[in-house]
């Protein structure tokens, strides 16, 4: 992913979340951004099936379970 | 023998010394509260002391001793000062997490569940400790507390996020500490302060009343000078709890009973070293260290996991979104009151397409399946906690065998790819001239007792060690 393909999308996802990035923050913003990027590459380097699952596991709530 | 000597002893000796009266609770957390003024100025790892609950606890303490109830007699951790990373519940002070925001919160109503189980253990507790803001960083230089520096070199860094937890116990201040690690926040600051810690397996201690990060990855577990202290603790911890969604409901399996047999134990296990990512990434200090438990576990065998890089880009992506998605009102509306060493990691959090976080959890997953095929042939795995020893307060870049990479988010390298997948760890102070780096002793899920026996073996064998820091 290029510079101007994550400044496009870091503005563009900034603004439908209605979250402001202050001009002294976002040099930092579109670094850290690259960086998950990076990470994201990796994650998604590694062939899966379908049927691999996630690491997210939901635990339904019993009557009286919850706290 | 008194109890400023005690107090630099293990914990399981203050007990004992209190059941044989030699001393009174209130003597030994009297000589904790002298000890935390005396250095604390120069360290900096509580932000918050207890001094008026903890003397009257001790007290009350000291009155059931006089007279004569067995039940306070038998309790383990009978008179022990404690701490806790301020992301615990305090009954009466906000819980801060390491931040400003969170000074503005109402008093938690009661303690988190694990002071509680401290308490019931027979501990007291003496204050709250400093944290990276809302647990994201390997160095604790929190900006609005200042950073909490290394006892054993004032000038280094104490590790993080848990590095109150850390000093507090390397300082002397207290002999036990609790903390949280989500990818790294026990074992780094472990390693780099040269003090036992304790993540346990994920889902192994309940949550209930601790300020969450991430809620797929957090753990919480105690910091120690002794490994039997540790497994004291850890049993005190125990126990399945459904205010955590994440707590799974397992049986009280306790480890420190069973640490007398530790060496037969040990002798049993089927050791290796992990290689390839846990290798290369490491300075030769940690490769020292490494290889001192390992000829005294008599370990030889390599063992390499495939794709641990991407292991380690999942959790670092789930961290990212999860931290960032629980903090994003805040993050809209008070951004200038974040931490500047995460905020922007924080912002950039927010805005991670939701397929990056879903097959980074697709990821974690696999990953796990793979390592869990290394312990069809060993019993415990080895591992450098942090590349290298603790570096300077202040440090922005570390050169890793050629590899120059960003020193906060690296510092946790070695230690993430192993919390992603939940895997138990005791990490073991091992010295390197002046300054300790720590070995991660790995076992498969729900085996905290093997990771907390070679801890022990390794102790009476002199491997591993934590001194009470000088501080002249």
């Amino acid at each position: 992913m290029d510079d101007t393909t994550i400044a496009a999308h870091v503005d563009a996802a900034a603004a439908l979340l209605g979250l402001p990035l202050a001009p002294e923050h976002r040099p930092g913003v579109l670094m850290y951004f690259a960086l998950a990027a990076a990470m994201a590459e990796q994650v998604n380097g590694l062939t899966l099936t379908v049927h691999d699952e996630s690491g997210s596991h939901f635990v339904p709530v019993s009557p009286g379970g919850a706290a | 023998m008194s109890a400023a000597t005690l107090l630099n002893g293990p914990a399981h000796a203050m007990a004992a010394a209190l059941r044989r009266r030699e001393l009174s609770a209130s003597a030994l957390v009297e000589a904790s509260l002298a000890r935390i003024d005396a250095t604390d100025g120069r360290v900096n790892a509580f932000t918050h002391r207890s001094a008026d609950r903890a003397l009257a606890r001790a007290a009350a303490l000291d009155a059931l001793l006089a007279a004569g109830d067995a039940a306070t007699q038998a309790l383990p951790l009978l008179g022990v000062p404690f701490a806790v990373k301020n992301l615990f519940d305090i009954e009466g002070i906000a819980t801060l997490a390491g931040s400003k925001i969170e000074r503005d919160a109402a008093p938690a109503v009661r303690d988190g569940l694990l002071v509680r189980r401290m308490e019931e253990a027979g501990a007291v507790l003496v204050g709250a400790l400093n944290m990276d803001e809302y647990a994201y960083g390997f160095t604790t230089e929190n900006s609005h507390e200042g950073p909490t520096r290394n006892p054993h070199d004032l000038s280094r860094i104490s590790g993080g996020s848990s590095g109150g937890s850390a000093a507090a116990v390397a300082a002397g201040q207290v002999p036990l500490t609790l903390g949280s690690d989500t990818n790294g926040s026990i074992r780094v600051p472990s390693s780099l302060c040269g003090v036992f810690g304790l993540k346990p397996t994920f889902g192994r201690l309940p949550r209930s009343g601790s300020y969450p990060f991430v809620a797929s990855l957090d753990h919480l577990g105690p910091f120690g000078r002794d490994a039997c202290d540790l497994a004291l603790a850890y049993d005190a911890l125990q126990g399945f709890d459904a205010g955590d969604p994440g707590c799974v409901a397992r049986p009280h399996e306790a480890a420190a009973s069973t640490l007398d047999d530790a060496a037969r134990m040990t002798r049993k296990l089927r050791i290796g070293i992990l290689g390839g990512w846990f290798h290369d990434l490491a300075l030769p200090e940690a490769r020292s260290a490494v290889a001192a438990v390992a000829a005294a576990l008599g370990a030889t065998q390599r063992v390499e996991w495939p794709e641990v890089a991407r292991g380690r880009a999942a959790a670092f992506l789930i961290t990212n979104a999860e931290g960032a998605a629980l903090h994003l009102p805040d993050l809209k509306t008070r951004a200038q009151d974040f931490e500047p060493l995460s905020r922007d990691r924080f912002l950039a959090g927010a805005l991670l397409p939701a397929p990056w976080v879903q097959q980074a959890q697709r990821v974690r997953h696999w990953f796990a399946r793979q390592a869990a095929r290394s312990f069809e042939d060993f019993d415990l795995l080895l591992a450098p906690a942090t590349p290298c020893v603790a570096p300077a307060i202040g440090t922005e870049w570390l050169d890793l065998n050629g590899q120059r990479l960003p020193a906060r988010p690296s510092l946790g390298l070695l230690a993430q790819p192993v919390s992603c997948i939940g895997l138990p760890v005791c990490t073991v102070p091992v010295w390197n001239g002046s300054l300790p780096v720590g070995v991660q002793l790995v076992a498969a899920p729900w085996r905290e007792d093997r990771v907390l026996a070679a801890a022990q073996v390794l102790q009476a064998a002199g491997v591993a060690r934590s001194p009470v820091a000088a501080l002249a």
